[in-house]
């Protein structure tokens, strides 16, 4: 007797003990919309329940390393804005900063200053993204998730029209910023920051935040708890929905940030909804620093050192870090003395973040009990990586 | 069967009370989505609306003349050819007559629009113009010659005027030099 004849006959509809389960292997990617890029997941599932889950890498490794070693100096500044797309002007800065350090540029305040600008414009539109994108991930597709979209190319035309380009903006260069920043940008810029993007984000707030759908989606599941969040050196938004308040802004002050007054935003609860908090209320921190850096901006030169293509630093060793849209995102450089890198060497958050989700999807759950499949989109949503800063 | 820690936490609130809450959060969303309806469009129609584009745009490459004389402003230095990190620029200088370029080839298919190029330009002559539309059949069709890059005049005043540039020097021979200086 088959399974079903077996059911068929059992008038009462009781499962019997003998019905033939098994542990199914499924692959979620790499083209799956909700892995937000080529991330492959092997999920081993029981029924709806993760038992295991094991991130497969490597789909959109381009190399951003090794291509350092082949290009000089001057050349590699426009391959790094790729490391992490969405976030270009964070990549741009961590690179500065450490050949800065390795070659003593001493870089004036005007361009630190413009620095924090585009790097807490690029920060906004990093996290709109992610506001979009996870709420489409939670379902949510009645035109809503476009709404971010649309700050997100407010902030992307001002960064084209002082950068030249809308993701890849090469212009955070070594010694300086590229070009000044004309009054009428400094203008709709601290304009945006100050009236608009908050009145806006509070719209978003409303549709979400409190959302009973959305906090049924995010609430309770994908504990990371803060001694495995340090234990897989998860950092950012990530981190401090943990708990625990790490911030490079505050605490290795590599710009002007100690000028500024803004507070780190942290949560307890170390769930999706957490992280959730933490990434929009940020922003509005983000948009705090901006106002604040337009008044205070200083005049004076932007560059410190012009950087030609014969640029060569002493020979040495350095590390540059900043705080991205992501977490702690740093570049470790060692020079030969040449006109190129002799190695360089990408630190970047979202590959930590992958490394926690086969914690976060079989452990994260309430209690005993594992996550379900549909879990796993707010996981991943949550955590916020993009896969070119994983693979480079 | 409540598994969920925080569902048991808030269990003990009233439920009625809950529910309440509940719809009254989705209205507020719902009400703020209805709102937008309110508000101008803004995406920009593509085909039939160009978008904005601004001076510092970094699009399509093209070489400049001079908008004064119509002149060529390049002067085979190859300066833009040594910096371009994908090498997608050759430079042929004249053979006969020094400082003039005889054929220029820019491969527009392997060029990522960093603008180094334009960047290390002594002469304002390569410059990232704002057309983006430059989708072609083949690959071969995406390698500009001379012919293909050079801007008319009107288009070079264009962007000199547009990106702010300083309109370059009236070159004077040699001859006419010492003639002037003859004179006063
Ligand atoms: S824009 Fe960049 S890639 Fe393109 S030709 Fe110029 S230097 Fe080369
Ligand atoms: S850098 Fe300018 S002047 Fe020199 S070869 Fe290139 S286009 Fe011509």
């Amino acid at each position: 007797m088959n399974p079903t004849q077996e059911l068929l006959s059992n008038p009462s509809h009781e499962v019997s003990d003998n019905l033939k389960t098994e542990e199914m292997v499924i692959n979620m990617g790499p083209h799956h919309p909700a892995t937000h890029g080529v991330l492959r997941l092997k999920l081993k599932l029981d029924g709806e329940y993760v038992r295991e889950a094991v991130p497969v890498i490597g789909y959109l490794h381009r190399a951003i390393e090794k291509q350092g070693e082949q290009r000089n100096y001057f050349n590699y500044q426009v391959d790094i804005d790729r490391v992490d797309y969405l976030a270009g002007m964070h990549n741009n800065e961590a690179f500065s900063i450490a050949i800065e350090k390795l070659a003593g540029i001493e870089i004036p305040e005007r361009a630190k200053y413009i620095r924090v600008i585009c790097s807490e414009l690029n920060r906004i539109s990093s996290h709109l993204l992610w506001i979009g994108t996870c709420l489409i991930d939670m379902g949510a597709m009645m035109g809503f998730p476009f709404y971010p979209f649309r700050e997100r190319d407010r902030i992307l035309n001002f960064l084209e029209e002082i950068s030249g380009q809308r993701m890849m903006f090469n212009f955070i260069r070594i010694g300086g910023v590229q070009r000044d920043p004309s009054a009428e940008w400094l203008k709709n810029v601290r304009e945006f920051a100050a009236n608009e993007f908050p009145s806006r984000a509070r719209e978003y707030e409303a549709i979400a935040t409190e959302n009973p759908i959305f906090i049924g989606r995010m609430k309770g599941i994908g504990f990371l708890p803060p001694s495995v969040a340090l234990d897989h050196n998860i950092t950012g938004p990530s981190l401090r929905a943990s708990g625990v308040n790490l911030d490079l802004r505050k605490t290795a002050d590599y710009s002007v940030y100690s000028k500024f007054d803004f507070e780190v935003p942290t949560a307890t609860d170390s769930d999706c909804y957490a992280r959730y908090l933490c990434r929009v209320r940020e922003m509005y921190q983000s948009a705090k620093i901006i106002v604040q850096a337009i008044d205070a901006l200083p005049e004076g030169p932007i560059s410190g050192k012009k950087i030609l293509p014969g640029f060569k630093p002493p020979k040495g060793e350095s590390y540059g870090a900043v705080e991205s849209a992501r977490g702690n995102l740093g570049v470790y450089v060692v020079s030969d003395g040449t006109s190129s890198p002799y190695r360089v060497r990408w630190h970047s958050p979202s590959f930590n973040a992958v490394s926690a989700l086969p914690y976060m999807l079989t452990k994260g759950g309430p209690g005993e009990t594992n996550l379900r499949i549909s879990d796993v989109m707010a996981c991943i949503a949550s955590i916020d990586f993009i896969m070119p800063d994983v693979d480079r | 069967m409540s598994q969920n820690p925080i569902e048991e936490k808030n269990a003990s609130k009233n439920t009625f009370k809950k529910i309440a809450e509940g719809f009254s959060h989705i209205a507020i969303g719902m009400g703020t989505v209805a709102m937008q309806s309110t508000r101008d469009p803004v995406s920009t129609t593509y085909p039939d609306e160009m978008p904005t584009l601004y001076p510092t745009s970094r699009h399509r490459l093209a070489l400049n003349v001079n908008p004064l004389t119509g002149e060529h402003l390049c002067i085979a230095c190859k300066q833009c050819e040594k910096v371009c990190p994908d090498q997608c620029i050759t430079v042929i200088p004249d053979p006969t007559a020094k400082g003039k370029v005889q054929e220029f080839y820019i491969d527009q298919g392997l060029c990522m629009f960093c603008g180094l190029c334009t960047e290390v330009c002594p002469t304002d002559c390569i410059i990232n113009t704002v057309d983006f539309e430059m989708s072609d059949y083949s690959r071969e069709a995406l390698v500009y010659d001379i012919k293909k890059l050079t801007l008319k005049r009107d288009e070079s005043e264009f962007y000199f005027q547009f990106k702010g540039l300083d309109l370059p020097k009236v070159k004077v021979s040699p001859v006419a030099k010492a003639e002037a200086k003859v004179e006063v």
